[in-house]
């Protein structure tokens, strides 16, 4: 059975690792230079040396010239990285059933001696680990690449945070497991294809959006608005700093307030309008891999709750 | 031939072999009160039959008369709505494991991955059959001349269907089930298609049952008539006794009632002066007004077929009908 799951998709295999070899080859060409630099212009010495405390002023003027001429990079490959695990549930996961169903073949390969349950746990199994391989390929092809960038930048904050760690595979296990179900569900490729897009979508945007930055409270830091817009505290690349503003008179957080005499000072108006004081919230840098696990928890589990959806569609609903 | 006053001997008069208690197992597919719908619509409803071990048979009916759904529910993709199917005494969609290795099956417009190469085919068939026989799928494609290394899909119509019934008899089945297996094939192609399938089912005797809309195909190498039509089963049995049973009467114009209280009236017209009817015997007849003609199975079908469009009427299960007979035997 395994030999035949190989087969009927070994041509997606192909053409998964085709665009793994791409982007392999995107990513060596642009950062064995970029390493290259890190090291020669001493920004890697810098930094290796550096306390928090003397990240920007020390390593300003090197990481500037470092960023200029190599950030220009960071939007294609987080686009990247973002769009592959996507790709790979709407182009690998949607078809799985539904092609199957459209081209009719189901009536020839659920005719074999083999149940369809064990069918498709083999297939699921193939292709989910395929897609697991696969966003671990990715994975470590990025930490590689971006491993300049997260000494300069950390790596806690978007869109870093989506290829630094365990949620690139879950993701992509989770939009193949979603498209999977939807292909079971809709029984056209198409619409399965339309479905997952939208599916991956409406979960992970809220997850990202919402639920991470609660996975822990933040640490809030507040201190009153004479000592100035700094926090008093050394905040380190590697947090992530989750919000920022002022606190009102009535002691709400806000983000914006309201000049209304032009003579007056910034702090004056302030003082005036009854601010008292400036807050800060962050997520500290050693939270990253409990956050990283607990998102991929999720998505694994939301993948485990759309594959069963999925089983229990083939065993009773979908002939 | 025409004779009045045909007496029909009594070991004649039962058209369908009712399952026997304790045997059971000699029946290949069998079903009770089996029926499907979707949603308000009944694609099969209350359908009682048995098709015994051995027998090729046909399930002829007009499209969309449940067909397809009656062969989904005996392979297991489909699950009754109501009634229960059986396949050598074991529900399919309960019990796959034990009943797929046991059944062939040949979807219609016989599907293939069509990428693949036969000889891919081939392996996928071995890979998921335990019973797989790799020798007499290859000696089938040889003497077909369908070369290992074509893709299925670029095969004549003709040729993907023997690859789809070589890759379901490979399998060695018990049941061989095909849905409209000619259906879009060229008169050589039929030839030879039923031709492979009749040498493998001399050859180990299995159960064979093939669906189509046309008896004309099949008559020749089925022993076994299912009509079904309007989502009922019409008629089931052996051909040679459905043939002997049914006989067309043909006499002045008159009433019909004497007829009907002892035979069954599967279609009548008259004319002005004459009065003809085909019907299914059930005993003697005795009426001297009535000739009695032999009808083909072909006009057989057609006549239970036209049943449809009249108000639909109860079909009687083999159950029901066997009780009938006793009735009759208890007459005389």
């Amino acid at each position: 059975m395994t030999w035949v799951a190989w087969r009927l998709h070994r041509a997606e295999g192909a053409v998964v690792l085709a665009v793994l070899a791409v982007l392999g080859a995107f990513l060596l060409l642009s950062g064995l230079p970029m390493a290259h630099s890190y090291q020669q212009s001493g920004l890697a010495a810098c930094l290796a040396h550096a306390t928090d405390s003397t990240v920007r002023g020390t390593c300003g003027q090197v990481g500037g010239a470092f960023q200029n001429q190599f950030g220009y990079l960071l939007p294609y490959a987080a686009f990247a990285l973002l769009a592959l695990p996507v790709l790979l549930g709407a182009l690998v996961g949607a078809p799985l059933v539904a092609r199957e169903l459209e081209q009719r073949t189901h009536l020839l390969v659920w005719m074999q001696s083999v149940t369809r349950v064990r069918w498709l746990s083999v297939t699921v199994g193939l292709v989910l680990g395929g897609g697991l391989l696969a966003g671990g390929v990715a994975l470590a092809l990025m930490r590689w690449w971006y491993s300049p960038f997260a000494q300069l930048l950390g790596t806690f904050r978007p869109p870093a945070y989506d290829f630094s760690g365990p949620v690139l595979p879950a993701s992509a296990v989770l939009a193949l497991a979603l498209g999977i179900a939807a292909g079971a569900l809709t029984r056209r490729t198409v619409l399965a294809i339309f479905l997952t897009l939208l599916l991956v979508l409406a979960i992970r945007m809220p997850v990202e959006l919402f639920l991470r930055p609660n996975f822990a409270p933040p640490v809030a830091v507040t201190w009153p608005i004479a000592r100035g817009d700094n926090p008093p505290v050394t905040v380190s690349t590697h947090v992530w700093e989750v919000d920022s503003g002022w606190i009102d008179g009535q002691g709400h957080q806000t983000h914006g307030f309201r000049c209304s005499s032009p003579s007056q000072t910034s702090l004056q108006c302030m003082q005036a309008d009854g601010y008292r004081s400036y807050y800060f919230t962050y997520q500290p840098a050693d939270r990253f891999w409990t956050f990283q696990w607990t998102e991929s928890g999720i998505y694994l589990g939301l993948s485990a709750l759309a594959v069963g959806l999925a089983f229990w569609l083939v065993r009773r609903r979908v002939t | 031939m025409t004779t009045a006053l045909q007496a029909l001997p009594a070991s004649d008069r039962r058209i369908i072999e009712p399952p026997e208690k304790g045997q059971r197992m000699s029946n290949a597919l069998e079903t009770t009160k089996l029926g499907k719908s979707y949603g308000r619509t009944w694609a099969l409803q209350d359908c009682t039959l048995a098709l015994p071990a051995g027998r090729v048979a046909a399930l002829v009916g007009p499209n969309g008369a449940g067909k397809t759904t009656f062969l989904h529910l005996a392979t297991g993709l489909l699950q009754p709505t109501a009634g229960s199917v059986q396949v050598f005494g074991m529900t399919p969609h309960e019990r796959p494991k034990e009943v797929l290795p046991r059944l062939g099956f040949v979807a219609q417009d016989h599907p293939l991955y069509r990428g693949l190469s036969v000889a891919d085919l081939l392996t996928l068939g071995r890979k998921m059959n335990p019973r797989w026989d790799d020798a007499l799928a290859r000696a089938r494609m040889q003497k077909l001349g369908i070369p290992l290394g074509r893709r299925a899909g670029q095969l004549s119509g003709g040729q993907q269907a023997q690859v789809a019934l070589v890759l379901a008899l490979a399998k060695r089945p018990d049941l061989l089930l095909l849905d409209e297996p000619l259906a879009s094939l060229d008169p050589l192609a039929r030839r030879e298609f039923l031709r492979t399938l009749m040498d493998a089912a001399v050859e180990t005797g299995m159960t064979v049952l093939l669906s189509s809309h046309n008896i004309g195909d099949l008559e020749r190498v089925c022993d076994y008539l299912i009509i079904l039509s309007a989502a009922h089963v019409q008629l089931a049995g052996d051909i040679t006794e459905i043939v002997r049973a049914h006989k067309r009467l043909v006499g002045p114009r008159q009433d019909v009632s004497g007829v009907a209280s002892v035979h069954t009236i599967v279609e009548s017209s008259q004319t002005a002066r004459q009065t003809t009817l085909l019907v299914r015997t059930n005993g003697p007849l005795f009426d001297p007004s009535w000739a009695v003609e032999e009808v083909s199975l072909e006009d057989i079908v057609l006549a239970y077929l036209g049943q449809q469009t009249d108000a639909r009427r109860p079909v009687s299960s083999p159950a029901e009908r066997e009780h009938d007979v006793e009735e009759m035997e208890g007459v005389q």
